[in-house]
């Protein structure tokens, strides 16, 4: 029908599956989110260091290419679970600043317009709506840590001379497992916190805090108390514990005290639990008043 | 099955009870949700969009259960909310056509409805300016116009004229009783203005207290009360009241002199006069009234006063 008729007709056509809606909320999601120069800066600038390691790894693997800078020898140049213990933990923190600036986005602008009775009138659950959010801050996310991780340890395979990968199958898991467990705690953090937030500046600086405070406070009790508990709060050191076993690297000696891997997915279950809630309870339609 | 169908509803917000026991079926082209602020309109609603699940009874849609059903009856609705509801940063179209799909018709079908829709609702000029720039009307034309966009066969429309200018508010009725005269989709208005119920609703359900005062086909009690007058006379009422009677009117007087009446069709206003001249009754007020949502309202608020709170013509 024409635009310049105007009258009202019904739709009688084709709806498409409910399961697809949650796709809807993240492709709109994922258009807002990368509507954003800052985004695509910052997707830039996670770009980088996977630049500087694939060089890295193309001079491990090329004996000329070393001399003709003026390297002799490999050493230095061995890649190992370490080269990748130090990518993911690199791409990793730097995903943290583009989840801060991506999550407010998707969400705060949605609650300072009060557009949940809209949006939540539509076939979709609340869950549908938060997993649609997820998705594409989940989405934006992997670009800057697993893909390039995955894509190095590719290239390493493949540059290799020696049976590489195969014997390394390990890291690749790690850097898919590691990379995963820090920005699905990430994307439900960001939304969570966005969503209890109204200003997006505000929501970006609580996303950081989120992640650095309780640290300072664990450093805190951990000094006060000399008990190693007190890294529980710090969530820099938990996933740097997980990187280093998942990835198989010696651990670090930066620190004198360690945790039980138990423990850490424990405070990470529980860290995503409230999260949960905080989410439950304002992502909903109308304010129910209690009386 | 009508459009609506409540059975012993009972809505609880805590340990407040809400709507309390409503029954009822409504099944009128446009239906009006009336009521005086805090009655329980605004919950049903919710209640009907299964944002509120019932403590009691059941709240169906089209024969589908409020919130057994939610996804489907959620389908079948276009909600126009009662306050401000948009995503500010996007434009007006990019903002239908996000719902249309919500709804879940394909992108290159809600596009298409998206653009009918505000044109359709006037909005079609400035549909690529950002939501967030609009004036409160056009705010209230684009959540109409997302409302309209899927094809919805039942439209809830909360407080449509809300905040409106006279201008506004008329482009507003306008649209509600063309959306009527289609026929293919059916609307409940909520309001707490009786003029907007009355001018665009066939049906009202009055609630007070969360619970419901009256339930009628307004065109039915239009007619019924096509002749119903008040008079206000000095003299001997008794007897005049019984010479009315005696024309075929119903009568009820007043001891203060007041005298209500239903004519019958082929009873003129100058038959009075006679009467009173005979009787040597003055009659210094005649009423006719002309607006019998008005009496509907006011008997079912049972006001004393003879003016609810918060309701306005």
């Amino acid at each position: 029908m024409s635009v310049y008729k105007h009258i009202y007709r019904a739709y009688d056509g084709k709806v498409t599956p409910a399961w697809t809606r949650i796709l809807v909320i993240a492709r709109y999601g994922f258009a807002e989110a990368w509507s954003s120069k800052i985004t695509i800066g910052l997707f830039t600038l996670c770009l980088l260091p996977p630049i500087v390691f694939l060089i890295l790894i193309y001079l491990a693997n090329n004996p000329i290419a070393r001399t003709l800078i003026g390297l002799r020898g490999a050493q230095g140049f061995a890649i190992d679970a370490r080269i990748f213990l130090t990518l993911i933990e690199i791409q990793c923190w730097f995903a943290l600043p583009l989840a801060s600036w991506i999550a407010p986005r998707l969400v705060t602008f949605d609650l300072a317009d009060n557009a949940l009775p809209i949006l939540l009138s539509h076939p979709i659950s609340r869950f549908g709506y938060v997993l649609g959010k997820f998705v594409a801050l989940f989405a934006s996310l992997t670009a800057v840590t697993s893909v390039p991780c995955l894509l190095l340890f590719a290239y390493q395979g493949y540059t290799s001379p020696l049976p590489w990968a195969a014997a390394n199958l390990r890291i690749a898991g790690g850097l898919l497992a590691g990379t995963l467990i820090w920005i699905a705690f990430l994307s439900i953090l960001g939304l969570a916190l966005s969503s209890w937030v109204k200003w997006r500046v505000v929501a970006t600086g609580a996303i950081f805090a989120a992640v650095f405070v309780p640290a300072g406070i664990g450093g805190i009790v951990t000094g006060v108390l000399r008990t190693r508990w007190g890294f529980l709060l710090n969530v820099p050191f938990m996933m740097t514990s997980i990187w280093h076993r998942l990835l198989g690297a010696p651990e670090s000696s930066r620190f004198d005290f360690s945790l039980p891997t138990a423990s850490i997915v424990i405070m990470l279950v529980l860290a995503c639990l409230i999260c949960t809630a905080m989410l439950n309870a304002r992502i909903r339609a109308r304010e129910v008043v209690r009386g | 099955m009508g459009v609506i169908d409540l059975k012993g509803l009972e809505v609880r917000l805590g340990r407040r009870v809400v709507l309390d026991a409503l029954t009822g079926s409504l099944q009128g082209q446009a239906i009006g949700l009336l009521g005086p602020n805090g009655a329980g309109k605004s919950t049903l609603i919710n209640t009907l969009l299964g944002f509120h699940a019932p403590s009691k009874g059941t709240a169906s849609v089209f024969g589908l259960d409020s919130q057994r059903d939610k996804a489907q009856v959620r389908g079948k609705i276009g909600y126009m909310p009662e306050n401000d509801s948009f995503i500010g940063n996007m434009s007006g179209v990019r903002f239908v056509r996000y719902m249309a799909e919500l709804a879940g018709l394909s992108a290159g079908e809600a596009l298409e409805r998206a653009h009918e829709a505000l044109f359709y609702v006037g909005l079609g000029e400035v549909r690529y300016r950002k939501v967030n720039t609009y004036s409160l009307g056009m705010k209230q034309l684009i959540k109409l116009a997302q409302a309209l966009a899927q094809g919805p066969r039942l439209l809830i429309l909360d407080e449509p004229t809300n905040g409106l200018d006279p201008m506004a508010r008329q482009r507003m009725i306008q649209l509600i009783k063309e959306i009527r005269q289609q026929g293919s989709v059916r609307l409940l208005i909520s309001s707490h203005l009786l003029r907007d119920i009355d001018e665009t609703c066939d049906e009202v359900l009055i609630l007070k207290q969360g619970r419901i005062a009256a339930l009628c086909n307004i065109e039915e009690e239009r007619r019924s009360n096509r002749s119903f007058m008040e008079l206000e006379t000095i003299g001997a009422i008794e007897k005049f009241s019984a010479n009315v009677r005696g024309l075929g009117c119903e009568c009820a007087s007043f001891p203060d002199g007041r005298i209500t009446l239903v004519m019958p069709d082929h009873i003129e206003v100058r038959d009075l006069y006679v009467i009173a001249s005979q009787q040597g009754v003055q009659i210094r007020r005649m009423n006719r009234r002309r607006d019998s949502l008005e009496d509907i309202f006011l008997r079912a608020m049972d006001n004393q006063t003879g003016r609810a709170t918060h309701v306005s013509l």
